[in-house]
């Protein structure tokens, strides 16, 4: 705090010293589509003065007044260019790079290693969307979010899905953006797909400590994910037709150089052929009909330059998963998917001073209709925001720079709407409850240049949440340090405290749409984390990066079911809530490559969660110590070990061969060591084997393990440039286990009186895999 | 493009050939398991007093051979069983009972009729051979009987849907176990639930779908049960739900019984009303 003061105090003498130079600023952008470039390294080499652009693409740096200096301004990918300036005055330039000869290695977004190693910032990951679209993918639909798993300390849910767990947090503990819009759910088909099309996007980065101070709201992680602006120079297109989904990306000028769209969608359509098999078999009797099932996405951008110094981004996303039944007797609908909408207002207020306004608005709900024969239920939930937001970017001079900013969100919430009853009106039931809540923040952070070898950036945010009556409020100190050992050597750490005032409130087993945000109330106090993390990070000659980081996490307030809880049509749901506390720690080292014909990295993740303390809330608002067998447990995705291989090999203009291996601990289970029989009364049916769960998560899956495999053959037609992507998931056929169960087997005997009854002779342990070998071919082309 | 084609069919194809064998059965080896006692006694007003007590087994022990010993292997025998009640200890003895008519078996049986009283607890009191002591407590509730049931025949069909309607006191929070049976008690229900009243608004309505021609015999019963007894049926529901079912949260069983054995059942008392009608337009 002492330190946040001074910083305030000494700003006057920062900006007075800074007075004798001139302060070159601008945006760095693509010159083929106008795409602004995100961490491009803005360098004076005679000065040994350097900056790298912002999340929207914008620099800031001072130079000597009246002097010539050289400016060279890169990025990983494009052709360098270099200026010779002589500032009489401050000067906003726009810089375009090209890649040049460099067409076919063309990547969205990446630090160089220098840069890296000069960054306070630690504990973060990026994929670009050239690695995401290469790497070998489920049924040829790449994903970027389940590339990002393939980093160290990002280990990921269940077979297939999507879910993040990131340093031993829970899935509803990462904060996902989608150009700054909250994005609830990020899956489809209940995780085995997510909801960013890989098209559309044009950046991801991951924080997973450290976090800046202009994030808040969870506790894990937070997923920043930026979509394209659409190509601002010329009309074009990209696509791709899979064996599930086909995806079309049309960009081009709306006023060529000075505003553009990119509408993007991609729909699967297995539904097509179960609907034909349907109607194929309707008039046989016995033919029960297979659920229809499909997902689409649709993101659209607009952006506008209304002058030097402002323009303006409209976007939005709109997803739907839909899975049906229909017939006769039987009509099921079940809906979920994300709605979320930004406008954004960036403006330059001075070369040293940038703001983006940001409006969003979020809606995740999910609905569940279903009728039979003269009854009929409903049920839904969903959550609501609207968020403004205003985040300012200051560089008084070339020691500091400066963010700060504040935002306001009201978030409306409805736990399980149920209604239910005959279709003439004699039976009828309704549940469900609605909440608001206005959750604030407000921040202030400095990354400051002490000296050549030491660096920091400290922050602090004050957020709060509002309730009915109940207000909490959270003081969030942020603070990152980067120490250069040697110019191939830089120290690293940083603290983090996260206040998260929404809970997903999820059951024990797999991540369903089905689960529900629920917001901190009177009894249901905010989550909230402590993380401590500590690296190094080395460069090995000049084309490997070495990363070695541990980190140890505190966690407060984590929610689980109590025993037996009643998860659907309860009103009083926080009666099921039991709240505890958590500690996770680990390890991680990666080494990376990337660049040459052979690209990738190799990441390794030791961890450990465990979480414990739990009560119970009790009707009166009173906490009740949980019964023994409640804790001190792991949850389902505590993975000890996780590595994962990653590599591209550029084998031609034409060929990219690619791979990927992972190997994790497998995940843990809630397995019933014990058994009984229950004979209950006169008139209910006698159950041989009853499970008797014990301590939760009591059981280890064996480890998993999986080889992808794939191939990219590029084609360069008149009309522009399509591949063919092979991949085959899974490549050695390891059946990892999805899920185990018991089953009893059992025989028939005479019970007398001519009746057969059955007895039960053994149990059997059947393990459940999701994937054999997979192999698939996408064709995408562009245009 | 044709060749486009038949490379995705192609494909499609081997993904679909593989796509098969995702099951198989594995040797794991569960956590240790210490056995347990289980109890099951249900008071039934003007019935005899009967309690089952057996053990529960690690999940992958053998089951009893079906022989002679078959009762005795599942049994738990020579207990000290007893039940107060208004002062009075009534000791059960350990003595087999098979009724041929519902199929039940039981271990402990004393010829004392349960009263019909709502106003005092039973206690029951288990020691066993081990030492080890099981102790509850429960209290009949109040039969809430079933008001009326209404027969609905379908327009333009003949299958009729029932519906059984209860009076539910809004000034206590209730719970009901509801069975359906098609003919007679002895075939498998075909409605079986617990429901808490929180959404009763005064009536509650049990329906079935279309599904009853003319001359159908079923029987309605509506428990009236206390939360003990709907907490240990939801949890028994629950753990047996969930296994096989990834997506369902496991659960322990929910008990009444406390002492040092640590067993699991339930003691409770039976208050139930029954109405057995035949379909008719």
């Amino acid at each position: 705090m002492k330190y946040f003061l001074s910083l305030l105090l000494s700003l006057p003498l920062t900006v007075g010293l800074a007075q004798k130079n001139h302060t070159l600023s601008g945006l760095v952008k693509d010159l083929d589509n106008g795409e602004t470039l995100i961490g491009a390294t803005i360098l004076a080499p005679a000065l040994n003065l350097g900056a790298s652009s912002n999340e929207y693409g914008f620099f800031s740096i001072a130079l000597p007044a009246e002097d010539t200096v050289e400016v060279v301004i890169s990025y990983v990918g494009y052709q360098p260019k270099s200026w010779q300036f002589f500032l009489r005055a401050d000067t906003v330039i726009q810089a375009g790079l090209s890649t040049g000869v460099q067409l076919e290695q063309v990547v969205v977004q990446a630090n160089s290693y220098r840069e890296q190693l000069s960054s306070t910032e630690m504990s973060v990951e990026a994929v670009t969307t050239r690695e995401a679209k290469l790497l070998p993918v489920l049924l040829g639909e790449s994903d970027i979010l389940k590339t990002i798993q393939l980093k160290p300390g990002i280990p990921s849910g269940s077979e297939g899905t999507t879910g993040l767990f990131v340093r031993g947090g829970s899935s509803d503990q990462n904060l996902i953006v989608l150009d700054e819009a909250i994005v609830y759910n990020p899956n489809h088909l209940f995780g085995f797909f997510s909801t960013f099309n890989t098209d559309a996007v044009k950046d991801l980065k991951i924080y997973k400590g450290g976090f800046p101070a202009q994030y808040g709201g969870r506790l894990s992680s937070a997923i920043d994910v930026k979509l394209k602006e659409g190509n601002n120079q010329k009309f074009s297109g990209s696509g791709g037709i899979g064996l599930i989904a086909s995806r079309l990306t049309l960009e081009g000028p709306i006023q060529k150089g000075r505003s553009s769209f990119i509408v993007s969608g991609r729909r699967t359509y297995v539904d097509i052929f179960t609907r034909a098999v349907n109607r194929a078999n309707v008039d046989k009797e016995d033919y029960t009909q297979i659920p229809g099932y499909f997902f689409y996405d649709l993101n659209t951008k607009v952006n506008f330059d209304l002058g030097k110094k402002d323009r303006l981004f409209v976007s939005g996303y709109f997803g739907r998963d839909v899975f049906s039944v229909d017939d006769d007797f039987f009509d099921f609908n079940f809906d979920w998917g994300n709605a979320t909408g930004t406008a954004r207002w960036n403006h330059v207020f001075s070369p040293r001073l940038f703001a983006n306004t940001t409006f969003t608005y979020s809606d995740y709900q999910y609905n569940i209709t279903n009728r039979i024969t003269g009854f009929s239920f409903r049920v839904g939930s969903n959550i609501r925001d609207a968020n403004l937001k205003s985040d300012f970017y200051y560089e008084p001079n070339n020691q500091h720079t400066i963010r700060f900013g504040a935002n306001a969100a009201y978030h409306q919430f409805t736990v399980g709407r149920l209604k239910a009853g005959s279709d003439d009106g004699i039976i009828s039931f309704s549940a469900g409850q609605d909440f608001d809540g206005l959750e604030l923040g407000l921040y202030f952070s400095d990354e400051f240049d002490v000296s050549e070898r030491f660096s920091l950036n400290a922050g602090l945010r004050l957020s709060g949440f509002q309730n009915d009556s109940t207000f909490y409020a959270g003081l969030e100190p942020r603070l990152a340090a980067r120490y250069t050992l040697s110019d191939r050597l830089a120290l690293k750490g940083c603290y983090a405290r996260m206040y998260q005032y929404l809970h997903l409130v999820s059951s024990a087993g797999v991540a369903l749409p089905t689960d529900v945000w629920y917001p901190s109330t009177r009894r249901v106090k905010p989550q909230r984390s402590d993380q401590f993390a500590l690296g190094l990070s080395y460069l090995l000659g000049e084309q490997f990066l070495l990363s070695w980081e541990t980190y140890y996490k505190f966690l407060d307030n984590q929610l689980q079911f109590v025993d037996g809880a009643q998860l659907f049509v309860n009103d009083q749901l926080e009666e099921e809530f039991a709240i505890g506390q958590g500690e996770a720690y680990g390890l991680e080292f990666s080494i990376e490559k990337k660049q040459g014909r052979l690209t990738g990295w190799i990441g390794y993740t030791l961890a450990l969660i465990q979480l414990k303390n739990f009560e119970t809330l009790l009707p009166d608002g009173r906490f009740a110590q949980e019964s023994e067998g409640f804790g001190p447990f792991s949850p389902i995705y505590d993975r000890r070990h996780d590595l994962s291989v990653v590599a591209l090999f550029e084998i031609s203009r034409r060929l990219t061969a690619t791979a990927t291996f992972v190997y994790g601990s497998g995940d843990l289970r809630w397995l019933a060591p014990g058994r009984f029989t229950f004979q209950d009364i006169y008139g209910a049916s006698f159950e041989a084997v009853v499970p008797d769960y014990q301590s939760r998560n009591n059981y280890r899956l064996p480890p998993y393990h999986r080889l992808d495999l794939g191939l990219v053959l590029r084609f360069f037609p008149k009309w522009g440039e399509s591949d063919l992507a092979f991949s085959v998931v899974n490549a050695y056929d390891r059946r990892n286990t999805f899920f185990i169960y018991l089953e009893p087997e059992y025989k028939e005997v005479d019970g007398g009186d001519g009746n057969q009854i059955s007895i039960p002779t053994r149990i059997a342990a059947k393990q459940v895999s999701l994937f054999p070998i997979l192999p698939s071919v996408t064709w995408n082309f562009k245009f | 493009m044709k060749k486009i084609v038949i490379l995705f069919s192609t494909a499609g194809l081997i993904a679909l050939l593989f796509s098969c064998n995702l099951e198989k059965e594995v040797d794991i080896a569960l956590p240790d398991y210490n056995s347990r006692y289980v109890v099951e006694c249900y008071l039934e007003p003007g019935k005899p007093i009967t309690l089952l007590l057996t053990r529960s087994a690690p999940y992958f022990e053998p089951f009893p051979e079906l022989n002679q010993d078959f009762l005795s292997k599942l049994l738990v025998d020579s207990a000290e069983v007893s039940i107060n009640y208004n002062g009075v200890d009534i000791s059960l003895e350990n003595q087999l009972i098979i009724n041929p008519l519902t199929s039940k078996v039981y271990n402990y049986y004393s010829s004392v009729i349960v009263p019909f009283d709502t106003i005092r607890p039973f206690e029951l009191s288990i020691t066993t051979q081990d030492g080890q002591t099981i102790s509850a407590t429960t209290n009949l509730l109040p039969i809430v009987p079933i008001d009326s049931v209404v027969v609905q025949f379908a327009e333009e069909d003949t299958l009729a849907r029932v519906l059984t309607y209860i009076t539910d006191n809004p000034a206590q929070h209730n719970y009901y176990r509801r069975t359906l049976h098609e003919s007679s008690l002895d075939s498998t229900a075909v409605q079986d639930f617990s429901v808490d009243d929180r959404f009763a608004e005064g009536v509650l309505v049990f329906g079935t779908g279309f599904n009853y021609a003319e001359g159908d015999t079923l029987i309605m019963t509506i428990f009236h049960i206390d939360k003990p007894y709907y907490d240990f049926l939801e949890s028994l529901t629950g753990a047996v739900g969930a296994n096989g079912n990834p997506f369902a949260q496991p659960s322990p069983i929910l008990s009444n019984l406390e002492g040092t054995a640590g067993a699991i059942g339930i003691f409770t008392g039976l208050s139930y009303d029954r109405l057995m009608i035949v379909v008719r337009r």
